[in-house]
Formats: structure tokens, C-alpha cells, sequence
């Protein structure tokens, strides 16, 4: 069992507080993402589950036992990060081995640990190379085969992938997932990108300024966002958020609806027009000017032909709209 | 070629030039004056020589005491590039990696080092080296020499090491390395072109000392080279070729040192470390 525990958890870097009074559940073998914008305290987060940083309060749980003081190397984790930080003067197969020779695991053992994850990640051609001599991916793969021969309980992933291009970037992350169900581990994954977020995790953690935003599974998220910050930050093209006299009703400040949950109809409530129009075979996606509303985004069946300029009226999904209060909360259907 | 380019090139060739005749005319004149006679070097100090005469060549490589003062030379300076080297990278490690209460004042304190000029301090660096009893040892050089080359070791070993990836560290602590390991295993494999460039700086500073020597070695067995090279000097009559044959011997490992360790000095290790 692995789970990892956070309560209470609070860091200041001096006068600032990053994070304040954070408390979070990661159950053993679940792949749960962290996902935030830049400076949210995602990186710091992890960083403190790793034992890199220890935070100023709170204590940290891992598998039941307590860890906040714990030595990284003493917490049963292992650690990518967004550059890799592979040993450049050392082969492939020395990156790989180095933890292992410091723990003074027996050769034989040692040995056959490092082929095996060489298989896992198809590195038995580069064993010997040096890692200037390899590409991004094959990089990063060997930060992830670093990880996986000291058999640690949990893994951790700081961007991993943000420094891969986006083809390289959507295989890996195929690689990913298919290794967190063959090995089972406890995953814990940074990223900014929603799009990993959502493809990867079965838990996703939103964050903003140190704070939980919501946490769930991505769907979930996804149906019923606690908060306009994640309405907004989950889902692409991004859910358009209007004003709530968009709806008529004056306790809703915020009114949501996803690009998909607006359809064409000739009695439509809301009239746009189109400014630009992105046609990507499968769907086509319209960015309209709506009267007294600003900005909409639409996405129609991609049969649809649509030019700039064209008008057209427009109504939302009832059941699809999502309120949000003065607050910025959620607000529960009642109309 | 265009014309202005030729013209361009030409140019630059020639203050070159110009630029490597200041430092290769003098050692030219010394290699050379290793084969004339004395009243030759005296009238003739740059042409080639009328007669190419080895004997002092010769007769100095068959000198026992010319490899003894060579022998000690060595000695002395490999014993102060590799103390330089691992006292200097070691502090510059901890001043590089570790923030603690007062660093910086420290590492100022090392760097007043470097304004500190080796002559003035000869007189009680004679009387401490005599109190601690190392009068005419070898230590008597090298343990001084080192100190005097540290602030300048430290302060190029800490540049270099502050600019290593900080992830190595962090990736190296999960691994279970602690800061003693890492110095040993991942900074010091990764810092051979500073090590070499420091190596360099103090090995030809050492092997060309010659106020040091001259105060806290008295006995022949023990003299390095500069001090050897005195023995041509007589009461009436300084014996120019020989001198100049016994430099230029003497500055040949000086400059097989340099060869050596200049491809170090060039390449450097980090590429792939991080992103690249």
C-alpha cells in the first residue's frame, strides 16, 4: 500500500506563502495529475512529497508512514523532472544503475533490474551510449528507467514532457499510461497542459495560487466544474463563460456552456456572428461575436460549412449550462 | 576571395603576428643561445648561431644535479596542483551548494587573497614555515603555494560549479547521493575543464617560483630548478648559454603540461546533461 497523505500542508518562502493549509488524498495505485497555470504551487507540491523541499507545516504520509522529515532517498519515491538531469559523463546504462550502486545492490541483481526496465522501455540499443548522444524522448526515457529499477512505491513527474515536441509529446504519453498499468505504482504527475491532465490521470488535482481547486476524476471535472477557474482551465476549445444576464438571471454571475452544448437553431436566444472559422475535418470550430455578450466559441459537426461574417442564432443545452455564483462557486441548477 | 577580404585577412594575419613574435622571440633567443658562445649571444642575440656547439646541452643533461632540481621541480608542483585542486573544489563546492549563516563573508575573506601580493608576506611566511619546523622540505613550497592559489581556485571552481544543473543534485539526492558522493562521483567528473585550467595556472605558477624556494630551501638536495639555474652565476662572470640551455630544458615539461592539458581546457563536459 501507497497511498500518499497531505494534511495541513503550508509553505512560506520567506514574507510569501505559497502554499496555506493544503490537505490532499492520493490513493495507492492511482494515477493522479496535478494541474494548475505557472505559479500555482503544483512544482513546489511535488517537490515537498519528494522531500526536495520540506514544507513549513503539515506532514506528509506515505503508505502510512510519516515521511515529513524523511531523506528523499528514504521515502520509497522516484523522480523525473522536466529536464531530465541525467548524469552526462555516465552511459545509459550507468544513469540507470547509479542509485542502485549507491543502495550497494548485489551486481547480479543490479544487472538484471537494468535490463529489465531497458526492455520495458526499448533502450537495450542504447545501453552503452552517453546521454548527448541520444534524442529528447530517448532522454526521457532514461529518467523514467532511473525511476523504475529502484522499485519505488511512488513515482513522481515534474512536467515530464513539456520539453518534448508534440508528436514525440502524444506517444510518450501513450508510453506513460500503458506503464502505470503494468506496473501498478502510485503516480503522481505535474503538468500545466490540460490535455495530459485529462488523457492521463484518474484523478486530476486543479490548482490555483496554492489552493485546491477541485479534485476528481477528469470527467467529472469536466461535467461539473466546482469553480469558474476550472470551467475554464479543463476542456479545449475553452468553455465560454457569459455573462448570467446571457440567461436572464440576475443571481448568476457566470453562465457556462462548452463549445459543444450550442447548436444552430433558427430561434436560437443568443445571435452571433462568425469571425473566424477553423475547420478541422472532424469538427468545425466557429469563433463568433454574440450580441451584448462578447466572445463564443462553437463547435459543430464538421459536415457544416460555415463562412466569417455569416450570422446566426444560437441556443445553449439547458441541461449543460453551468452557473456560477458571486463567489465563483458552482451554483446548483434551480430555474 | 574578394579583394577587401584578402585584405582583411592579411591584416588580421599579420598583427597576429606580430602579437606571437613578442612571446616566441625571447623563447627563440633562449633556445637558441643554448648552442653559441657567450660573446655571441652578446652580439648576435636573435640570429641563428655560426656553430651549432651541444656541449652545454650536453653537458647539463649529463648533469645528475640538473634531473635532481628537475625531480624536485615536479615534485613540488604536482603536489601543489593536486592540494590546489582538492582543497580549492572542495571549498568551492560547499560555497556553490550550501547556502549557510555567513558564506558570503567567507567567500569574500578567500577572495582578499587575491590582492594580497606573495612578496610581502615572504618575511613571516619564512618565520612560520621555520616556527612549524619545515625549513628546507618541500612542504616549506608546496604548503604556502597552495594558499596563495586557492582564492583564484575558488573563485573559478565555484562559477563553474553554481552553473551545473541544480536537478543533477536533486535527481542524485533521490537516488540516496549525498553531498560528499556527489562531489566525488558527478561534480568533479563533470569540472575537468576548470580543473585543468586551474591545474594549468598553478602548476606553471609553482614551476617558475623563484623568491619561495629562494628563502626556505637552503640544502642542493633540495632546490628546484630556478634555483638551480643560479649555479652560472659567478662572482665575475655570468655563463649566459649554459643559463639559457638549462631554461630552456627546464620550461619543456612547463609547456608538455600546457599541451596536455589544453584540449581540457576547450571541451566542455555539461552538453546533455539538461535539455540541449
Amino acid at each position: 500500500m501507497a497511498d500518499v497523505q497531505l494534511t495541513g500542508i503550508t509553505k512560506t518562502f520567506g514574507a510569501v506563502t505559497v502554499i496555506p493549509d493544503l490537505n490532499l488524498s492520493v490513493p495507492d495505485g492511482s494515477f493522479t495529475v496535478l494541474v494548475g497555470p505557472s505559479g500555482c504551487g503544483k512544482s513546489t507540491l511535488l517537490r515537498m512529497i519528494a522531500g526536495l523541499e520540506s514544507p513549513t507545516a503539515g506532514g506528509i504520509r506515505i503508505g502510512g508512514t510519516d515521511v515529513t522529515d524523511a531523506e528523499p532517498s528514504d521515502r520509497g519515491i522516484s523522480m523525473v523532472f522536466q529536464s531530465y538531469a541525467l548524469y552526462p559523463h555516465m552511459t545509459v546504462a550507468q544513469n540507470i544503475d547509479f542509485g542502485l550502486r549507491l543502495a550497494k545492490v548485489p551486481a547480479a541483481e543490479r544487472a538484471a533490474r537494468v535490463s529489465e526496465a531497458a526492455r520495458i522501455l526499448s533502450l537495450e540499443a542504447y545501453l552503452d551510449r552517453k546521454p548527448g548522444q541520444l534524442s529528447g524522448g530517448q532522454r526521457q526515457r532514461v529518467a523514467i528507467g532511473r525511476s523504475i529499477v529502484r522499485h519505488p512505491e511512488v513515482f513522481l513527474f515534474d512536467e515530464p514532457l513539456s520539453n518534448l515536441d508534440a508528436a514525440l509529446r502524444t506517444q510518450m504519453r501513450v508510453e506513460l499510461a500503458q506503464l502505470h498499468q503494468s506496473i501498478g505504482a502510485t503516480m503522481i504527475y505535474v503538468t500545466h497542459d490540460q490535455v495530459e491532465a485529462m488523457t492521463l490521470a484518474d484523478q486530476i488535482v486543479v490548482m490555483k495560487d496554492g489552493h485546491i481547486e477541485q479534485v476528481g476524476a477528469p470527467m467529472e471535472l469536466y461535467d461539473r466544474p466546482a469553480s469558474e477557474f476550472v470551467a475554464s482551465f479543463i476542456g479545449s476549445p475553452k468553455m465560454n463563460l457569459l455573462p448570467g444576464r446571457a440567461i436572464a438571471r440576475d443571481d448568476v454571475k457566470i453562465a457556462g456552456i462548452r463549445p459543444e452544448h450550442l447548436h444552430i437553431e433558427s430561434e436560437g436566444q443568443w445571435r452571433a456572428v462568425a469571425k473566424v472559422v477553423e475547420t478541422l475535418g472532424a469538427d468545425t470550430i466557429a469563433y463568433m461575436d454574440a450580441e451584448g455578450l462578447g466572445e463564443i466559441t462553437v463547435r459543430l459537426p464538421g459536415h457544416i460549412r460555415l463562412k466569417a461574417g455569416e450570422r446566426l442564432a444560437l441556443s445553449p443545452e439547458a441541461a449543460n449550462l453551468h452557473l456560477f455564483g458571486h463567489d465563483g462557486r458552482r451554483m446548483e441548477h434551480s430555474a | 576571395m574578394s579583394r577587401s577580404h584578402f585584405w582583411r585577412n592579411f591584416a588580421r594575419v599579420a598583427v597576429l603576428c606580430v602579437v606571437a613574435s613578442f612571446v616566441l622571440a625571447p623563447m627563440l633567443a633562449t633556445a637558441l643561445g643554448g648552442f653559441k658562445s657567450n660573446a655571441e649571444i652578446r652580439m648576435n642575440a636573435f640570429a641563428l648561431p655560426q656553430d651549432w656547439d651541444v656541449s652545454f646541452y650536453g653537458a647539463i643533461l649529463a648533469d645528475p644535479a640538473f634531473w635532481r632540481y628537475l625531480g624536485n621541480s615536479l615534485l613540488i608542483s604536482t603536489g601543489t596542483v593536486a592540494l590546489t585542486l582538492l582543497v580549492g573544489a572542495a571549498a568551492a563546492y560547499v560555497f556553490a551548494q550550501i547556502r549557510f549563516f555567513g558564506s558570503r563573508m567567507l567567500f569574500s575573506y578567500m577572495l582578499l587573497g587575491l590582492m594580497f601580493p606573495f612578496a610581502t608576506a615572504i618575511l613571516p611566511l619564512f618565520i612560520k614555515v621555520r616556527d612549524i619546523g619545515l625549513l628546507d622540505t618541500y612542504w616549506a613550497v608546496i604548503l604556502p603555494q597552495t594558499a596563495f592559489g586557492l582564492s583564484l581556485a575558488i573563485l573559478l571552481f565555484r562559477t563553474f560549479f553554481e552553473q551545473l544543473p541544480k536537478e543533477l543534485f536533486e535527481a542524485a539526492r533521490i537516488d540516496g547521493c549525498g553531498y560528499v558522493r556527489f562531489f566525488f562521483r558527478i561534480t568533479l567528473p563533470l569540472s575537468t575543464p576548470i580543473l585543468a585550467t586551474v591545474g594549468v595556472f598553478v602548476f606553471v605558477q609553482s614551476w617558475n617560483n623563484f623568491l619561495l624556494p629562494l628563502v626556505v630551501l637552503n640544502s642542493r638536495e633540495a632546490f628546484t630548478w630556478p634555483l638551480g639555474m643560479m649555479q652560472f652565476r659567478g662572482e665575475y662572470v655570468t655563463e649566459w648559454n649554459r643559463t639559457l640551455a638549462f631554461v630552456t630544458l627546464t620550461i619543456l615539461p612547463a609547456i608538455v603540461f600546457f599541451l596536455a592539458a589544453q584540449k581540457y581546457i576547450v571541451a566542455g563536459l555539461t552538453g546533455g546533461a539538461v535539455k540541449g
